[in-house]
């Protein structure tokens, strides 16, 4: 056989199981998550509020797991990973940890039932925010940490762990960085991935760690400011009160909605605005399109409540801010709203819910990058009708996008939308209305959680009261949404497991 | 290029459709003088008014030189817009002449002393909702009104399925705008390149004939299993053009199921391709071939749909199998057919079936047939591109284009389904936002938008059902209007008119 008859017959292979590999990085992955646990047990034993047992147990039980797949199934691991590989691989970790990281729930008995502590774990862990806990004051201290720091880490994405720590993954590391990062929405800070992936978590830590002292120092306890912290910036959305942010003073929502903005904006934008980049920062579209398309919409809201309520005030411009912020960066926030609400805000709140954040932040929704490409390309579509021989290409930020990446993108939001589109199916199924089932699904896969445009629209949205079968469902879109689809649509294909020729 | 040219260019292509138009309100005549019901002098004023402006159109203007409708096909694009709304206007004669009252039946004809007992709003809708096929209704009282314009409404459906085929099957092609149509990618009469194979004028001859003996036909049999001519003639013009008005306010439900069996099979014929009918039934099978994709898939469609309904119909609804087959049955081929007649009232059904009946209609029949909705077609190529895709990324070098009836589907059209998915898709998002801040509900909205933009009819709770959009503020209604004439005219011919440089000279 000919040198280039193998190459091909390796191109066209199976997708290998590199199982050591898939249990190395697992192990190691579980060992983190249950050094993180740190935290959460110190904060338990700290308040003594009986959750610390049941933390440290199920911190053993992890680190445990996580040292026996590490040590002993993923010893000889060869650091190898093809492309195809790369998606069940990322499918499979966030399949497990989710799963492992539903255990304090369990240990410390806050909830019962299985699935309702996996619904919550995965809704941390994916940064939705949905919630079937109740009585948020009554939980142990340590738990609603632990619910923080899954969203912590889920934000930044499970994976850039594994690519920070293991060097010796080389193009492997690029390769689970796109299938988690859905490819090319994401620009690179520094072009070896390792250093890249650092100054991403120098960036995401430093703006954690910003918000908790200003936050603390704002005069909230240190729970509130931690937990508050790090839901921001992971733009997760779980609350530490069962009244939202009700409880929080002006300085304290000043500073929140302003890192939530920060947190829907692309990472790369972030580190030029800190390195005082500002030429960098003004070129890039899509962060000039998010502000004014957030603007815009807050100045819109503003209006609408106004007219409502018959005069303006600077707390309705200020809510209004919040309520868009926390909708367009996916956060999910809430707090005591307006008795007053317009329809022409929940409208505008159902709009962006699709629209999101921007690429390559911690948010999620279709992203903004997407929907550019896709109005110019639209746009440009138009021209062409009339003037056929026209030869017209999409640009953003100067480069211009190939019309196999535009393919790409249709067929994201036609999956985005199917996915919709079943999820609301099954929801129906379990009795919601048309139009709830299309808001629970859609604020699911868009990992925003809670929001108030759907309790306008008619139902209450109630995570604790839906079936085990649509919190299931909702797992999944959420997943999906996280993992950007490809990666979970793809290795259901039966193609994916067939070899060509 | 004179203006005074371009305007006759732009004209006279509608004088021929008023023309048309005009005959078809005369015929109206028959049941104003044979059921008497007063309503004579209103129908023939507005149909003499439309022939006249037909036929002055038809000859003041100057002919369209055989050259310039490939040239400039901004033109192509304005007229047929232009036909769509120009025949609405006219459709809506009838509905305000026949119901003009005088205010005081004393004095004499001025002015102020008549009203119209149907307003405009509810004209207009009623009139696009017959043209573009849709069948959904502005009357509460549709029983009510005269048996004239009954006639009137399911004439004009009928017209509206006939426009829609020339359009796609005959008229498109022949402006030039062959990339753009969706026909030539289903390769019946039109070969890949986009070459029609067949003349304009024998595309309109087959398929005025097919349409027409279809036609008969199922009035023969709707006699047959007993329906007087009256209804029959009228529900074969509301079904066979996929539209589905009924002269009764229970739509279909009265009939017996034979009946109803039989309406159905005049939906699931309006929902496939004219030229494949045409050459179904005069035995020309070999050029049919294997080029079935799009009717398998409709097929396939309809029957799994078909059985998710009356499975779920009998489990859930706890009917007698008999009548969940019936249901299901009639009222599936009528959602994905976008007919949008209604043999139950589907707003008790089970939550998932109405939400399949909303996916469904999207979908819509085979292209080239009297169905609205995206189109079977397109449905079927967006799936196989979104799964090359992701085999693409798993074979970034693999030749892997999107295949039809076994051939590949140039670029140009798998990038126009994309564009049209999602342009439909905004409109949809939009509409209901705007629906809704017109001060309609949210299921009301979101039903109404897919029941206008699909040209399927009924929405969900107040519209849906055995109901009316009667009860929709009259901006909801021309809003509703305009969204059924996007539907009908897949958006983009619409939306194009409103570009800044669609009017610009160059």
């Amino acid at each position: 056989m000919s040198t280039s008859q193998h190459k091909q017959k390796a191109f066209f292979r199976r997708p290998t199981f590199n199982f050591r590999l898939a249990f190395r990085l697992l192990g190691m992955l579980l060992v983190i998550m249950a050094s993180s646990m740190v935290l959460p047990v110190s904060v338990s034993l700290y308040y003594s509020d009986g959750s610390q047992f049941g933390l440290v147990a199920a911190a053993l039980v992890i680190l445990a797991v996580g040292l026996f797949l590490r040590n002993f199934l993923g010893v000889g691991a060869t650091f190898e990973l093809h492309e195809k590989e790369s998606f069940w691989f990322t499918a499979i970790i966030w399949l497990v940890i989710p799963l492992m990281g539903a255990l304090p729930y369990l240990f410390t008995s806050t909830v019962t039932s299985f699935t309702d502590a996996a619904f919550e774990s995965f809704s941390g862990f994916t940064t939705t925010g949905s919630s079937v806990l109740t009585g948020l004051e009554g939980k142990p201290q340590g738990l609603l940490v632990w619910r923080s720091v899954s969203q912590w880490i889920g934000g930044m994405g499970l994976i850039l762990f594994v690519v920070a720590i293991l060097h010796r993954l080389n193009e492997g590391s690029a390769r689970l960085y796109e299938a988690e990062f859905s490819g090319t929405l994401q620009r690179r800070l520094h072009p070896r991935m390792a250093r890249n992936v650092v100054l991403m978590w120098a960036v995401y830590s430093g703006l954690t760690l910003a918000l908790f002292l200003l936050l603390y120092f704002g005069g909230n306890s240190f729970v509130d400011s931690l937990c508050t912290a790090m839901s921001t910036v992971s733009t997760g959305g779980f609350m530490t009160h069962d009244a939202g942010l009700a409880g929080f003073s002006d300085f304290s929502m000043g500073c929140i909605t302003l890192f939530m903005i920060l947190s829907g904006v692309n990472l790369a934008v972030l580190f030029c605005i800190f390195t005082g980049r500002w030429r960098q920062v003004r070129a890039d579209e899509e962060f000039v399109r998010y502000l004014i398309v957030l603007l815009v919409a807050a100045l819109l809201c503003t209006v609408s409540f106004s007219i409502a309520q018959g005069h303006l005030q600077w707390r309705t411009a200020a809510f209004s801010l919040f309520h868009i912020a926390s909708t367009m960066s996916t956060c999910g926030f809430y707090t005591a709203s307006p008795s007053v609400w317009p329809m022409v805000v929940s409208v505008v709140t159902f709009l962006l819910i699709f629209l999101g954040a921007s690429a390559g932040s911690t948010g999620g929704g279709l992203k903004f990058k997407r929907i550019m490409i896709l109005a110019r390309y639209v746009r440009n579509y138009f021209v062409t009708m009339i003037h056929p021989r026209a030869v017209l290409s999409v640009k953003v930020n100067g480069t211009v996008i190939s019309n196999s990446y535009v393919t790409r993108i249709f067929s994201y939001v036609f999956l985005y939308l199917l996915f919709v589109a079943l999820g609301a199916f099954v929801l129906t199924i379990c009795g919601y209305d048309i139009p709830n089932a299309f808001c629970m699904a859609a604020a699911n896969i868009s990992n925003l959680g809670p929001s108030p445009v759907i309790n306008n629209l008619g139902a209450s949205l109630d995570y604790v009261s839906l079936l085990p079968v649509a919190k299931w469902t909702m797992m999944v879109l959420m997943l999906a949404g996280r993992l950007e689809i490809f990666a979970i649509v793809s290795i259901v294909l039966p193609a994916y497991w067939r070899p060509r020729n | 290029m004179q203006r005074n040219t371009t305007v006759g260019m732009i004209l006279r292509p509608l004088g021929v459709p008023l023309v048309g138009e005009g005959i078809a309100m005369l015929v109206c005549l028959w049941p104003a003088l044979h059921f008497g019901d007063g309503s004579h002098w209103g129908i023939l004023s507005a149909a003499l008014l439309t022939i006249a402006v037909g036929v002055t159109l038809l000859w003041t203007l100057p002919r369209r030189s055989a050259t310039a409708g490939a040239t400039d096909r901004r033109l192509s694009y304005l007229t047929v817009t232009l036909v769509w709304i120009v025949m609405t206007l006219f459709g809506t004669l009838p509905f305000l002449l026949v119901g003009i009252e005088r205010t005081d039946p004393a004095q004499g004809f001025a002015f102020s002393n008549v009203h119209f007992s149907i307003s405009l709003a509810d004209a207009i809708f009623e009139s696009m909702s017959g043209l573009t096929s849709t069948g959904a209704t502005a009357f509460a009282d549709v029983e009510g009104l005269s048996p004239t314009l009954l006639l009137w409404r399911s004439a004009t459906e009928w017209l509206g399925g006939f426009g829609i085929i020339l359009l796609v099957l005959a008229v498109v092609p022949s402006l030039g705008l062959n990339k753009y149509s969706l026909y030539t990618a289903e390769a019946s009469s039109a070969d890949n390149t986009g070459k029609t194979s067949t003349s304009m004028r024998t595309m309109v001859q087959q398929t005025l004939a097919t349409y027409v003996s279809l036609t008969l036909l199922f009035v023969v049999l709707l006699l047959l299993s007993g329906m007087t001519l009256w209804e029959a003639i009228n529900l074969t013009f509301t079904n066979i053009s996929t539209g589905g008005f009924s002269i009764y306010g229970d739509s279909i439900a009265r009939f017996t199921p034979a009946q109803q069996y039989i309406l159905a099979a005049s939906m699931f014929v309006g929902g496939i391709n004219f030229a494949l009918l045409y050459n179904f039934f005069t035995l020309r099978w070999r050029r049919i071939g294997r080029k079935l994709d799009q009717f398998c898939f409709f097929l396939l469609l309809t029957l799994v749909a078909t059985a998710f309904v009356v499975v779920a119909l009998h489990r859930q609804g706890n009917l007698p199998f008999e009548d969940a087959l019936r249901y299901g049955i009639v009222q599936t081929v009528s959602v994905i057919t976008t007919t949008g007649s209604v043999v139950a009232d589907t707003n008790l059904w089970w939550t998932p079936i109405v939400l399949l009946f909303l996916f469904l209609s999207l979908c819509g029949g085979m292209a080239g047939s009297t169905t609205g909705g995206l189109k079977v077609m397109r449905v079927l190529i967006l799936l196989r591109s979104v799964r090359n895709t992701l085999t693409n990324r798993l074979h970034p070098h693999a030749y892997n284009p999107v295949r039809l009836n076994g051939r590949p589907v140039s670029n140009e059209i798998v990038t126009n389904v994309m564009v049209i998915f999602i342009v439909f898709v905004i409109t949809m998002l939009v509409g209901v936002l705007l629906l809704m801040l017109c001060g309609v509900g949210a299921t009301e909205s979101l039903g109404a938008v897919f029941g206008c933009i699909t040209s399927y009819g009924p929405g969900l709770g107040a519209c849906g059902g055995f109901g009316s959009y009667a009860a929709f503020p009259a901006v909801a209604k021309w809003l509703c209007s305009a969204l059924m004439l996007l539907g009908r005219l897949e958006c983009l011919t619409v939306f194009i008119l409103f570009l800044p440089g669609f009017w610009r000279n160059r």
